[in-house]
C-alpha cells in the first residue's frame, strides 16, 4: 500500500510538470503579449515593470522563460497582478481559494452523500411509482442547462420568494462596525467545519469495532447529540458569541449556491449508483446474505451498496474537478468571490500572472482529488489492494 | 424411530414469465427426519434448486406459490412475514448454494461474513464468543484459523467451499440443505468437501439435504432419495432400495448412463429426446415421451402421484403396469 501511495505520488509530480509546460506554452500562445499589457497599464510603476521583465525573462527565448516559471513556481513567485496592482497573484489566491473550496467541498460531501442514498433507494425499489418519478427528475437535473438553472433557482427563491440573499459573499451594511474582517471570519467557519467533519469521522471510526447493531447504533446517535452540543457551547461562549452573528451571514449566503450546485452534481451520482446496485443486486452473495436472515437494510447497505460504492467513487471524482471548472459559472451567477470570478476577471482583462498562478493552483487541485481517489479506491477494493501490493 | 423435521407436502410452484408460467414444482411431498439424509436427484432444469429455494422461502419475485405447505420443526413456513422468515432462515435451515465462488462479497472478510450472521441470530454473543465459535468450525471443516482475516479473492475454491460449509453451520442449524456444493469443483477437492460434509452431519447429527444431478454422489452420501423429473418426484425411497432396484424407467435410465468402475464393461445408455418445455401445461405422465419402456402396459394419461409399493419405497402411478 506504501509502495502504491509513493508510486502513484511520483506520476503526480511528473504529471504535474507537464501541467506546468503545457499551461505555461498556451498562454504562450495568446495573441499579444505580456508586455503590451504591462505596458498599457498605468498602475504598474517603471520599477515593477522592470522588474517583471527580469523575473520572468520576457527578454529571453521560450526555453529559458519555461524554466524561470517553473523555478519561480517553487519559490511561490509570480509577480504582480496587473490589475490588482500591488497586490500579488499569492496573496489574491490565499483569499479566494478557502471561498471556493469551503463551498465546493461542502456541495462534493453533500451530492456524494445524497446521491449514494438516492440512488441505492432507487435501485432498491425499482419498479415503484416513487423510482419512476425520481429517476425522471435525476435525469431532468442531471441534463439541465447549468447556468439557465442556476438563474432560475435564482429567481424564484432569491427575487420571488426572497428567501435567499440575492449572491454576493455577505451584507455590506451589517459588516460597517464589524470589529472582525470578514476572512477571519471565514477561516472561523472553516476551522469550526473541518473540526466537526473530523470528530464526525472520529465517532464513526471508533464505533466501527461495536459488535452489537444496537448498541452501535446508540453510541453513534450518543457521538452525535455530544458533538452538537459542544458546538452549541462552543458558539455561545466567549469571542465565537461575537463572531456568530458574522458567521451566520455568511453562512446564509452560502445556502442557495450549495443548493443549486447540489441539485446538479447529486443527479450523475444517483443515477449511476442505481445502475450499478441493480446490477450487484442480481449477484449470489445478496441472496447469500439473505438466507443468513440478515435484515433488508443491512442487505442493501453492508452488502450491495458497499460493493456499488466502487465504480461511483471513480466517476465521482471526474464530476469534482467538473465542479471545481464550474465554480467559474457558479460563482459569476451567484456573485460569490471566489477562485472562479477570479479567474474569469484575470482571463478577460489579460492579467496573465494572475491567470498563470490561478490556473496553477487548480491544476494542483485537480491533480490532489485524482490522488486521493486512486488511494481510496485501493482502500475501498480489497482485489485492487492486493494487485496494488504484489 | 426419529422424528419428522421437515414436512413438505403437495408443494406447488411456478415462475410468472413473459411466455406463460412455468411450473417448476408440482405436487412435491416429501419428509425428512432429524438426523437423516436426503438426496433430490434430477437433470438440470428438473425444479431441483426451485425446491431448495422455496424451503427457505428465497425463490424469486416472480414465483408463485399455488399450494402446499413447508412445515420445519411443526412450523409452517409458506406465507410467513418477511422478518419471521428471517428469524428461521440459518438459525434453524442453511443452506450451501451452488456456486461457491459467488457466495461470498468479494469486499467483506470472510470472518466478518460469518460474524454478521452470528450477530443476527445471537445478539447477546460477545465478539470473543463469536470469533472462537468460528476458530472451532474452521477446525471442523479443516481450515486454518486465519483464513478470517482474508478476503474471498485471497481463497482457493475449495477453501471458499470449506468456508461456506463454515458459515452454514455457524448458527446451529437443524438442517443444511446443499446445493450441488461440488459442481465447481475438480473430483480431488469434491471427494474431501463430501467428506467433510458427512463428517460434520454425523458429528453435529445435521440434518442434510443434499441436491445434485451425479447420482454417483447421491448414492454415497444420503440414506434417503427422491428422484426428480420435470418438477415432480416420479421415485423416492431409501437409497439402497433405489439403486438396487429401481422402479420407475427414469430411475432406470439415470443409472444407466452412470459409468460403474467395478464390473463388466457395458455401453452407457443415454434417453432420446429433451426434458419437456414446463412452459405447457403436461397432462398426466411428463416422462411418457421419453419413456424407453413405453410398450409395456401404463396408462400416459394418467395423474402423476405417488404410491407407496414396499414399505417407504414410493413410484410414480403411472409406472404402477410396469411392477
Amino acid at each position: 500500500m506504501l509502495v502504491y501511495t509513493i508510486k502513484r505520488f511520483f506520476e503526480m509530480i511528473i504529471v504535474f510538470f507537464l501541467f506546468l509546460i503545457i499551461s505555461y506554452l498556451l498562454f504562450n500562445a495568446i495573441p499579444g503579449n505580456a508586455f503590451s499589457s504591462l505596458l498599457l497599464n498605468p498602475l504598474l510603476p517603471p520599477e515593477t515593470y522592470q522588474r517583471t521583465i527580469e523575473t520572468f525573462g520576457l527578454d529571453k527565448p521560450l526555453f529559458e522563460r519555461i524554466q524561470l516559471y517553473i523555478i519561480n513556481f517553487f519559490k511561490g513567485d509570480f509577480g504582480y497582478s496587473y490589475i490588482y496592482y500591488p497586490r500579488t497573484p499569492i496573496e489574491l489566491i490565499a483569499e479566494r481559494l478557502p471561498r471556493t473550496l469551503m463551498l465546493f467541498s461542502i456541495v462534493n460531501v453533500i451530492a456524494f452523500y445524497t446521491g449514494f442514498l438516492v440512488g441505492k433507494i432507487l435501485a432498491w425499489r425499482r419498479g415503484s411509482k416513487s423510482e419512476t418519478w425520481i429517476t425522471i427528475g435525476s435525469v431532468f437535473s442531471y441534463t439541465v442547462f447549468y447556468p439557465w438553472f442556476a438563474l432560475m433557482m435564482l429567481w424564484f427563491f432569491g427575487y420571488k420568494m426572497g428567501w435567499f440573499p440575492l449572491g454576493k459573499f455577505l451584507v455590506p451594511e451589517k459588516w460597517y462596525d464589524s470589529p472582525y474582517s470578514s476572512d477571519e471570519i471565514f477561516y472561523t467557519l472553516i476551522l469550526f467545519t473541518t473540526v466537526t467533519s473530523v470528530f464526525l469521522f472520529l465517532i464513526f471510526i471508533f464505533t466501527r469495532n461495536i459488535e452489537s447493531l444496537q448498541s452501535r447504533r446508540n453510541s453513534r446517535f450518543v457521538g452525535l447529540i455530544i458533538l452538537f452540543i459542544i458546538s452549541a457551547i462552543y458558539w455561545s461562549n466567549g469571542e465565537a458569541s461575537l463572531q456568530r452573528f458574522y458567521a451566520a451571514d455568511i453562512a446564509y449566503h452560502m445556502i442557495l449556491p450549495t443548493f443549486t450546485v447540489t441539485l446538479v452534481a447529486f443527479a450523475g451520482t444517483a443515477l449511476l449508483t442505481r445502475t450499478t446496485m441493480m446490477e450487484v443486486l442480481k449477484d449470489d452473495y445478496i441472496l447469500t446474505a439473505r438466507a443468513k436472515g440478515l435484515s433488508q437494510k443491512r442487505i442493501r447497505d453492508r452488502h450491495a451498496a458497499r460493493t456499488a460504492l466502487l465504480p461511483v467513487v471513480t466517476s465521482f471524482i471526474f464530476t469534482i474537478i467538473t465542479i471545481i471548472d464550474g465554480s467559474v459559472l457558479t460563482e459569476s451567477i451567484f456573485s460569490w468571490p471566489g477562485m472562479g470570478q477570479l479567474i474569469l476577471e484575470a482571463v478577460t482583462r489579460e492579467d496573465i500572472p494572475l491567470a498563470m498562478a490561478s490556473f496553477s493552483f487548480i491544476g494542483i487541485l485537480a491533480l490532489i482529488a485524482h490522488f486521493i481517489a486512486d488511494i481510496s479506491y485501493a482502500f475501498l477494493d480489497p482485489r485492487i489492494r492486493v494487485k496494488v501490493e504484489n | 424411530m426419529s422424528k419428522i423435521l421437515l414436512e413438505v407436502k403437495n408443494l406447488s410452484m411456478h415462475y410468472d414469465t413473459l411466455e406463460g408460467n412455468v411450473e417448476a414444482v408440482k405436487n412435491v411431498s416429501f419428509n425428512v427426519n432429524s438426523g437423516e439424509s436426503f438426496g433430490l436427484v434430477g437433470e438440470s432444469g428438473c425444479g431441483k434448486t426451485s425446491v431448495a429455494m422455496t424451503l427457505l422461502q428465497l425463490q424469486p419475485e416472480n414465483s408463485i406459490i399455488t399450494e402446499g405447505s413447508i412445515k420445519l420443526d411443526g412450523k409452517e413456513l409458506v406465507g410467513l412475514s418477511e422478518n419471521d422468515l428471517r428469524k428461521v432462515r440459518w438459525d434453524s435451515i442453511s443452506i450451501v448454494f451452488q456456486g461457491a465462488m459467488n457466495a461470498w462479497n468479494p469486499v467483506i472478510k470472510i470472518g466478518e461474513q460469518i460474524r454478521e450472521a452470528m450477530r443476527e441470530h445471537y445478539p447477546q454473543n460477545s465478539k470473543q464468543e463469536n470469533i472462537n465459535k468460528i476458530n472451532e468450525l474452521f477446525r471442523m471443516v479443516g481450515l486454518d484459523e486465519s483464513i478470517s482475516e482474508r478476503f474471498p479473492h485471497e481463497l482457493s475454491g475449495g477453501m471458499k467451499q470449506r468456508a461456506v460449509i463454515a458459515l452454514a453451520l455457524s448458527c446451529d442449524p437443524k438442517i443444511i440443505i446443499a446445493d450441488e456444493p461440488t459442481t465447481a469443483l475438480d473430483v480431488v477437492i469434491q471427494d474431501q468437501i463430501l467428506n467433510e460434509i458427512k463428517k460434520v452431519q454425523n458429528l453435529l447429527g445435521l440434518s442434510l439435504i443434499y441436491i445434485s444431478h451425479d447420482i454417483a454422489v447421491i448414492a454415497e452420501m444420503t440414506d434417503k432419495i427422491a428422484v426428480m423429473y420435470a418438477g415432480s418426484i416420479v421415485e423416492m425411497g431409501p437409497t439402497k432400495n433405489v439403486f438396487t432396484s429401481p422402479k420407475h424407467s427414469y430411475t432406470r435410465a439415470l443409472l444407466d448412463s452412470t459409468p460403474s468402475i467395478k464390473g463388466e464393461k457395458k455401453k452407457l445408455r443415454s434417453l432420446d429426446g429433451e426434458p419437456p418445455s414446463l412452459i405447457d401445461k403436461i397432462d398426466g405422465c411428463s416422462f411418457a415421451p421419453r419413456c424407453p419402456d413405453r410398450e409395456i402396459s401404463c396408462n400416459p394419461t394418467e395423474h402423476m402421484s405417488l404410491i407407496e409399493i414396499e414399505p417407504d419405497h414410493y413410484v410414480d402411478v403411472c409406472s404402477q403396469g410396469k411392477i
